[in-house]
């Protein structure tokens, strides 16, 4: 009986009904897709940095660091046969050595990195250096990002003077023309860095099938003479950064759920406070207070079903629309985040249903606890609007 | 005692701010079934208080009320729902029908809280609709009726489950005087013909008219306590 009583008092409310359900599964697909934006900001980040630079990891020289540029000269070494014989599309070997650029007459100091123009293991634009030889001619070709071009002036088919050291420290110089300027999604593979043919930059230096680096698509086992760095370790700072990124995620979420929280405590509450006199009424009629109480948390029950619901509904469509389309993120381009393309969302099933979970609750219990304060006090207070005020 | 309803030297005091209004001054009264009078008195004399402890809304701050010998303090919350569930209708000023039911659902409701199956009785139902004559508009909500008929509405709803003691609060305070006549004609009838006892609190002259017994009160207590005699005048 209670059941078809409150499912008759829901259903029947109108707009009342309507909007308490529509603020609910609003505030449901809000928090949701807040979240969901920020994970899909970490997610894109790491698989950026993943996709474009550390594959599944790196079997590098031993004492190479990539933030120490004044040693990158003495760390480098003939790529072992077992990592040179894997598939093209499980491993890439780069050389990374220092030079400088001199664009209209001013001096930039780079990073040349040299990388093997077959592999198809890393997601780098460079097929403009594809049609040349093995052996570097008389101009140097390279691939600049958009970045990187930006800043030292260069556009594609310009040429300017590169200049470097071989092996042996003496200083060469050549010139070097930009066959393309390409877009990076992420910017640590583009601000700073010359794209060179792997080839060519070991003919430079006289580091013939020498490497710093061999990123491979997964551990092949210890390998003699290069030590092997994991992911987690080749983007520890990225990881670093994320997890405080997921503190304040926290924060913000948790303070989402409470606005959220609160906007369905007010829109229920209200609700029960302009029904005092029902609540009243009915107890005038002999409904025990046990069973007014199960009568308005079961409303409150129908409501949040509703609720979740409609988010479900109005959640999928939005979430696929916006899936289709993303965040655009452009004016994050200048900074050295990782990630410059559309976010798109990153959606954790954990965080949905605790979202989902925690907004019911508090409509379940905000259709409780109310009534119940009510109906412990005397029916003659509900009758005129009082219990509550 | 075959009394219905009996009070004994009953005082309720309200706590107001800092003070304490002493709303009842031990009123003692005794009420016969199948009754149909008023309290009258002005606004803040106790006529509402009085019917709200005799409806177990409320509990009497010292004395006592008894239904058939039954004293209501006695009662936990449970019992007193059940006690109201069981014996009594209530009617309002403000008529308080639940506003998302029909006519016809607003007057099955109480015979549904009662443990009815709506098959068993919607025979019952429409006779009590047709009885408040408002046969015609069974299907609307009270937002469609007119202040009387939604207090036919709550009449039937009252009466419905065929109670001994009908409270009536103030039931014409929000009725022009023609549907202050037909509602009172109306209970009147019903009174005659269900044997159900009415009690009314009211300051509107016009139920003297049609009470048998007349309860006057003033500041809590009673003034005077008249009944109608043979001839039909109050003594």
């Amino acid at each position: 009986m209670i059941f078809n009583i409150a499912w008759k008092n829901f259903s029947r409310q109108g707009i009342r009904a309507v909007l308490n359900v529509m603020v609910t599964a609003l505030a449901m697909i809000a928090v949701v897709f807040n979240i969901s934006l920020y994970n899909g900001f970490q997610a894109q980040t790491t698989r950026n940095m993943i996709r474009t630079d550390v594959a599944g990891g790196h079997y590098r020289v031993p004492g190479f660091d990539i933030l120490s540029p004044t040693e990158w000269e003495d760390v480098t070494r003939k790529i072992p046969e077992s990592l040179d014989d894997l598939p093209n599309a499980e491993r890439a070997s780069a050389l990374v050595q220092q030079g400088q650029l001199f664009p209209n007459r001013r001096l930039y100091p780079v990073q040349l990195r040299g990388i093997d123009v077959h592999q198809t293991l890393l997601d780098l634009p460079l097929d403009g250096l594809k049609s040349y030889g093995e052996r570097v001619e008389d101009i140097i070709p390279a691939v600049l990002g958009v970045k990187m071009a930006q800043k030292a002036h260069l556009k594609q088919g310009d040429t300017t003077v590169l200049k470097w050291r071989d092996r042996h420290g003496v200083v060469d110089a050549r010139d070097l023309l930009v066959v393309d300027v390409v877009t990076m999604v992420n910017s640590r593979v583009d601000e700073g860095v010359l794209w060179l043919r792997l080839d060519h930059l070991q003919d430079m230096t006289q580091r013939q099938n020498e490497i710093s680096w061999v990123a491979v698509k997964e551990f092949q086992g210890p390998v003699q003479g290069m030590e092997f760095q994991e992911v987690d370790e080749l983007i520890a700072d990225i990881l670093n950064l994320i997890e405080n990124d997921r503190k304040y995620a926290q924060v913000f979420w948790v303070i989402l759920i409470f606005l959220a929280g609160i906007g369905v405590f007010n829109t229920q509450i209200l609700n029960v406070f302009k029904r005092q006199k029902e609540i009243g009424t009915l107890m005038a009629l002999g409904m025990t207070s046990a069973q007014v109480v199960g009568l308005f948390t079961l409303e409150g029950s129908m409501a949040a079903l509703l609720s979740v619901f409609v988010a479900l509904l109005l959640g999928t469509a939005l979430f696929a629309w916006f899936q289709s389309v993303g965040l655009d993120i452009s004016h994050l381009a200048e900074s050295t985040i990782p990630v410059h393309e559309n976010i798109l969302l990153d959606i954790h099933s954990g965080e949905v249903v605790s979202t989902i979970v925690i907004i019911v609750s508090v409509m379940v219990l905000v259709s409780w606890l109310p009534v119940r304060k009510i109906t412990r006090l005397d029916p003659t207070l509900a009758l005129r609007g009082r219990a509550i005020t | 005692m075959n009394n219905i309803v009996s009070i004994d030297k009953v005082a309720k005091v309200f706590r107001v701010g800092d003070e304490d209004f002493t709303a009842l001054h031990e009123i003692s009264l005794d009420i016969e079934p199948g009754a149909f009078m008023s309290f009258v008195g002005p606004s803040g004399s106790g006529k509402t208080t009085l019917l709200n402890l005799i409806g177990g809304l409320d509990q009497p701050t010292s004395g006592s009320v008894f239904f058939k010998n039954v004293k209501l303090g006695e009662l936990n919350r449970t019992a007193l729902a059940e006690y109201r569930r069981k014996n009594l209708g209530f009617i309002f000023q403000t008529y308080n029908l639940l506003p998302v039911y029909s006519v016809y659902e607003n007057i099955l409701f109480p015979l549904l809280l009662d443990g009815n199956k709506e098959s068993a009785v919607r025979r019952s139902v429409l006779d009590m609709v047709d009885s408040v004559g408002l046969s015609d508009q069974i299907k609307k909500r009270p937002s469609q009726l007119s202040g009387g008929q939604c207090q036919r509405v709550a009449i039937a709803r009252a009466l419905v489950k065929k109670p001994e003691l009908i409270l009536a609060d103030e039931p014409t305070a929000n009725l022009d005087a023609e549907n202050s006549f037909q509602i009172l004609e109306l209970m009147r009838e019903l009174n005659k013909q269900f044997k159900a006892a009415f009690i009314f609190s009211t300051h509107d002259e016009k139920v003297t008219k049609y009470v048998n017994r007349e309860v006057g009160l003033e500041d809590g207590r009673v003034c005077w306590d008249k009944r109608r005699n043979g001839s039909g005048s109050f003594e």
